[in-house]
């Protein structure tokens, strides 16, 4: 891994399309400006985890489940 | 080609339905599904591992959910999923199932985007309030009773 050192108000680069800079610093917080294209996908850790998270969650699942959520699912059909 | 499957047994599948995941599904390595489609499981479908008998996925029509999910996608995804200008796409919610209905969620911040012509898909994750990762299935936003149950067969590819 890469690891640079910055103060307050500088930047790094990433190719020639994307710009962090560390806006500000307080205790353990760090806020950070990135300039990328607009298009371009940009977010926390934590959300990318979570869909994993989830993905396993989903991957865990049986026949009996389905069986029964679509059982409720015709039954409200005939309402 | 036959592809073993944990929950459904053995199947005979044709080689060219496989859908192709070059990225995986995120936490996992496998990247070769195929989309199965049974008649009799209403809106739900199930996305099988090629290769992992035990990994499969509920999955659902985003339309048959919530027709208008307003997913946009990247220029580097179209490019990825081979998608031109008028190009069909197909945006596959992954659900979590519960033994209790009322606790099945679908997640609308990691759908599956499926080229349905190429066969290649991508799960993306997608930011904003509007996309909960566990959207309950029974009580979809507008408030009707239960999702739309139209265009069952069309997921096949």
């Amino acid at each position: 891994m890469l690891v640079l050192t910055r103060k307050n108000g500088e930047a790094i680069t990433v190719g020639d399309q994307i710009r962090i800079r560390v806006l500000d610093v307080k205790g353990t917080q760090v806020r950070l400006g990135i300039e990328a294209p607009d298009d371009m996908r940009i977010y926390r850790e934590e959300i990318y985890l979570q869909v994993q998270e989830e993905n396993r969650q989903a991957a865990e699942w049986n026949l009996a489940d389905l069986e029964k959520a679509v059982h409720q699912l015709s039954g409200h059909g005939k309402e | 080609m036959q592809v073993n499957t944990a929950r459904f047994g053995l199947l005979d599948i044709e080689e060219d339905k496989v859908i192709s995941m070059p990225q995986g599904l995120l936490g996992f390595p496998e990247k070769r599904f195929i989309l199965l489609t049974p008649p009799n499981l209403g809106p739900f479908c199930w996305l099988q591992a090629v290769e992992n008998p035990n990994l499969a996925f509920v999955v659902t029509d985003a339309k048959n959910y919530s027709p208008d999910c307003g997913y946009r996608l990247t220029e580097e995804e179209c490019l990825a999923l081979e998608l031109g200008e008028d190009s069909a796409v197909i945006f596959l919610l992954i659900v979590t199932m519960a033994a209790d209905p009322k606790d099945i969620t679908v997640n609308l911040r990691g759908p599956i985007v499926l080229n349905p012509e190429r066969l290649i898909a991508r799960q993306v994750v997608i930011e904003g309030d509007k996309y909960p990762i566990r959207q309950p299935f029974f009580a979809p936003p507008g408030g009707t009773a239960t999702p739309k149950k139209r265009a069952k067969e069309k997921a096949a590819a």
